[in-house]
């Protein structure tokens, strides 16, 4: 019998034979990974071949559940997909939440594999009774939240649907894989699943799952759901994400310009302040969740979109854009065409950077052009004109265009940067360069040390390095539990709390230090499976104009990032991971 | 004074942690305290270095020996201040720190037309030299400089930076407290103007837009700006130096920004 909150198993379905088997998950394999991102990383290293083509038939793509999801526990209604990046050749694992998460889970599975691919449009269908395949060609085609609505109809309401969009079925190395508006975003996830010809997953709850003791589960629920009303979910409730972004204006750390400047003149256009008061009109959560984080602007025409941080400053300052009406329209077609905006938005302002260095011919394509910021996102979803170069990310870009513009391609890995400039945030810098998905914001928090005001963010040392890892490991635990992020700072000790969540579901005498170990356990497990896919010391790195062009702040001070320091800073995270001075484990994962 | 000037009351805070305080801004390295034998010192930021001065009673030079020597293989340059200086303003030492240059061992301004050894820049290595002249008896800093590369900065030579030229433009970074009257009188002045902000969901119901305070820390801007300093709650002082601790010290034209702590997503 399985432990609380699990099913004990995944199935695995091949959709080019059509087959579907089930994989039994033994306890400690459960214990041992907990679920989501952690799972995934096993499933992925189990059940991947070496070196696979990440678009090839036989990579899988994983959607894992966790002992959590279907709990009154607040954030829990969340799931991980997790695959061989095609944007980076490495894993990737990205999250996206509501009810997917808990009808999925409810098919009796904690995790769902995909391989093969079929030889037309389709849409892989589960419940309890197991997997089918039905076509999809009058979906092909249709942007992920409308082939959502059109499936949901025809299967009838009680089934939710994960979907992609056209770039997806394009092959775009950030596609991404949708469910109700919310993404699974980051590296290329939508085009895996469209190299297989899978329009959509479709899920329908048929079974349950007991936590081992649901009164305390009920008792933990209820406080954590007091707690999440006070002052640590604040910003989230009351302005969402966006509220960053005025903030990390006066603090100088919001990429600009394809990280040419970290502050953006005419921020205050963008800002959750003011857009806010003028534009918002609802705010809506995930299932199972009192946060509340979503918040839904209404732009140019009476169109509605959701607003991110990420979004705005991928989509604006990135790009140098400040017009709120171009801004929410890009970030709205990203969500159409089902792209990530983080890379769409990097990949877009090095494209700007070489277009006005003449090292593209593309006249049209300048920092603060709108218009042309949409023109290139429509060319990305159609594969016209610059669409198939940009289709590719800015790495792979740059290595066909040349003329050293690898030097400012903004990415760590092949995965585009998040709006953290990491001159002004030491510790971050780290984060970024050594984290296994790539240039990432949500795998490392480590920004968080930064702007904490207990170190100097301008001069990574060693408190940095600690930081880095500390939040590395917090963020592989809330990835793998799975509880929202947003949820983090309602937690005092959160290795013994997550550790008290976790005993009442699934029954384990679980207690923090098993929870650190398990963190640690979880990111070696992630570094062992991209070593055996090609990583190598080199890609734990920052790109080239973040180590040899400073900011002046206002202050005064130069922001400074040097190889030698990140060097150092990089040498200390692997002595204190345990790894050897190239970044390797010094032994087999525990 | 009747108090070690250390522990001069300023504002809510001290005297000792003003200095602290506007020398770490600065500067980008550590920030070492040399102090008497025994002496009980002001609450200290956790990141600042208290070193022992074992022999007392033997000048300048001697506290300067212990200070230079702790900063050894750490730091190029060290900015030397003595604690009574309730107007050190950091351009200042950004400035005189910026000046050094390879020929030099010592930047020593002349504000004023006077000397200022007790707010100038050193080499650490300068540390073995100052104990040999402590050996052979020489107590005043003079005897260093003579001994040593000095670049001399005059009034007009120092406020050549502008970021100074605007924030002291009388140069009283180098004014000293050596009497009651003194430090009564520095103390009686207005705390400077700075400017507050609030960001994100601390400028709700309200509170947006700059406004201009009169405060002399973090701490007292924060609550003219109607917030205090948390776990959920940080400030940065011009854009940069992100603090929760209250006592850190503000100078004219500083601009501080509140902000959620709980950043990210």
């Amino acid at each position: 019998m399985a432990p609380g909150g699990y099913f004990g198993r995944a199935l695995v379905v091949d959709v080019g034979a059509a087959t579907g088997e089930v994989l039994a998950l033994p306890d400690q394999v459960l214990r041992d990974h907990l679920g989501g991102a952690g799972l995934g990383a096993w499933l992925l290293t189990e059940l991947a071949p070496v070196g696979v083509d990440p678009l090839a038939p036989e990579a899988p793509l994983a959607f894992c559940f966790s002992p959590l999801v279907g709990t009154p526990l607040t954030t829990s209604a969340k799931f991980a997909v997790v695959a061989k990046s095609p944007l980076t050749g490495l894993l990737t694992d990205a999250l996206a939440s509501s009810h997917f998460a808990i009808s999925g889970k409810l098919t009796g599975n904690d995790a769902i594999v995909v391989r093969g691919a079929c030889e037309r449009p389709t849409v892989l269908l589960v419940d309890a009774t197991g997997a089918r395949l039905e076509p999809a060609d009058d979906v092909w085609g249709l942007s992920a939240a409308e082939a959502e609505t059109v499936l949901r109809r025809r299967l009838g309401a009680g089934w939710r649907v994960a979907a992609i969009g056209p770039a997806g079925e394009r092959g775009v190395r950030y596609a991404t894989v949708s469910h109700d508006g919310r993404h699974a975003g980051r590296g290329g996830l939508g085009a895996v699943l469209g190299s297989k010809r899978v329009k959509a997953v479709a899920v329908h709850a048929g079974t349950k799952v007991a936590p081992a003791d649901p009164a305390a589960v009920l008792a933990a629920a209820r406080d954590l759901r007091t707690r999440s009303f006070g002052q640590a979910t604040a910003k989230y409730r009351e302005l969402g994400t966006l509220a960053n972004l005025l903030s990390f204006n006066a603090l100088s750390t919001l990429p600009t310009r394809n990280f040419t400047a970290a502050t953006f003149e005419p921020a205050a256009q963008l800002a959750a302040e003011d857009l806010s008061e003028q534009r918002k009109v609802a705010r809506n959560s995930c299932a199972s969740c009192s946060i509340g984080c979503e918040h839904i602007y209404r732009r140019k025409g009476g169109k509605q979109v959701r607003v991110e941080y990420e979004n705005v400053f991928a989509l604006g300052p990135m790009c140098g854009v400040s017009d709120a009406d171009e801004v929410l329209a890009a970030s709205s077609r990203c969500d159409e065409l089902g792209i990530d905006t983080i890379s769409a938005g990097g990949t877009i302002a090095w494209a700007m950077e070489c277009a006005e260095r003449g090292l593209i011919d593309a006249p049209w394509l300048r920092f603060g052009d709108g218009p042309a910021l949409l023109r290139a996102l429509d060319e990305i979803g159609t594969g016209t004109g610059l669409g198939p170069l940009l289709a590719e990310g800015s790495r792979r870009a740059a290595e066909q265009i040349g003329g050293g513009s690898a030097d400012f391609a903004p990415h760590v890995k092949g995965m585009e940067m998040p709006g953290y400039e990491p001159r002004t945030l030491h510790a971050m810098a780290l984060g970024l360069a050594v984290n296994a998905r790539g240039a990432d914001h949500n795998r490392s928090g480590a920004y968080e040390a930064d702007l904490s005001g207990e170190l100097d963010r301008l001069d990574g040392g060693q408190a940095h390095v600690a930081a880095a890892i500390e939040t590395e490991d917090r963020a592989a635990i809330m990835d793998s539990m799975i509880l929202c992020k947003f949820l983090r700072g309602v937690f005092t000790e959160p290795f013994d709390e997550w550790a008290g969540l976790l005993r009442p579901v699934t029954g384990w005498d679980v207690d923090a230090a098993e929870l650190r170990e398990t963190a640690r356990r979880i990111v070696l497990l992630k570094r062992s499976y991209n070593l055996r896919e090609g990583w190598t010391a080199a890609d734990d790195w920052l790109p080239e104009r973040l180590l040899s062009e400073p900011l002046r702040l206002s202050s005064g001070r130069e922001a400074r990032l040097t190889p030698d320091r990140l060097r150092g800073m990089i040498d200390a995270y692997y002595a204190g991971r345990g790894l050897d001075a190239s970044g390797r484990p010094v032994s087999t994962v525990p | 004074m009747g108090t070690p000037k250390a522990a001069l009351a300023w504002h809510g805070s001290t005297l000792l942690r003003r200095t602290v305080g506007v020398v770490s801004r600065g500067t980008s390295g550590p920030v070492v305290v040399v102090r008497a034998p025994g002496q009980l010192l002001p609450d200290l930021p956790p990141d600042v270095e208290v070193r022992d001065d074992e022999q007392e009673g033997l000048g300048p030079l001697q506290g300067l020996s212990v200070g230079l020597h702790a900063l050894a293989g750490r730091a190029d340059v060290a900015f030397a201040c003595s604690t009574d200086l309730p107007f050190l303003h950091p351009a200042f030492v950004r400035r005189v720190v910026g000046a050094m240059r390879d020929a030099y061992d010592v930047v020593l301004p002349m504000a004023h037309g006077f000397r200022q050894p007790l707010a100038a820049a050193y080499r650490p290595r300068l540390a073995s030299l100052i104990d040999e002249l402590l050996a052979e008896g020489a107590r005043k800093p003079a005897f260093l400089f003579d001994r040593s590369r000095v670049l001399r900065l005059d009034d007009a030579e120092l406020l050549a930076d502008r970021v100074l030229a605007v924030g002291d433009p009388l140069l009283e970074s180098v004014l000293n407290v050596n009497e009651p009257a003194d430090y009564e009188l520095a103390l009686a002045r207005p705390a400077p103007e700075v400017r507050v902000e609030r960001f994100g969901v601390l400028a709700q119901d309200g509170h947006r837009g700059i406004r201009t305070v009169r405060a002399a820390t973090v701490g007292a801007a924060a609550q003219a700006a109607g917030l205090r300093l948390d776990r959920h709650v940080v400030a940065a002082v011009d854009g940069d130096w992100v603090t929760r601790d209250g006592a850190t010290p503000l100078v004219a034209g500083d601009a501080v920004s509140f902000v959620s702590a709980d950043a990210g997503g």
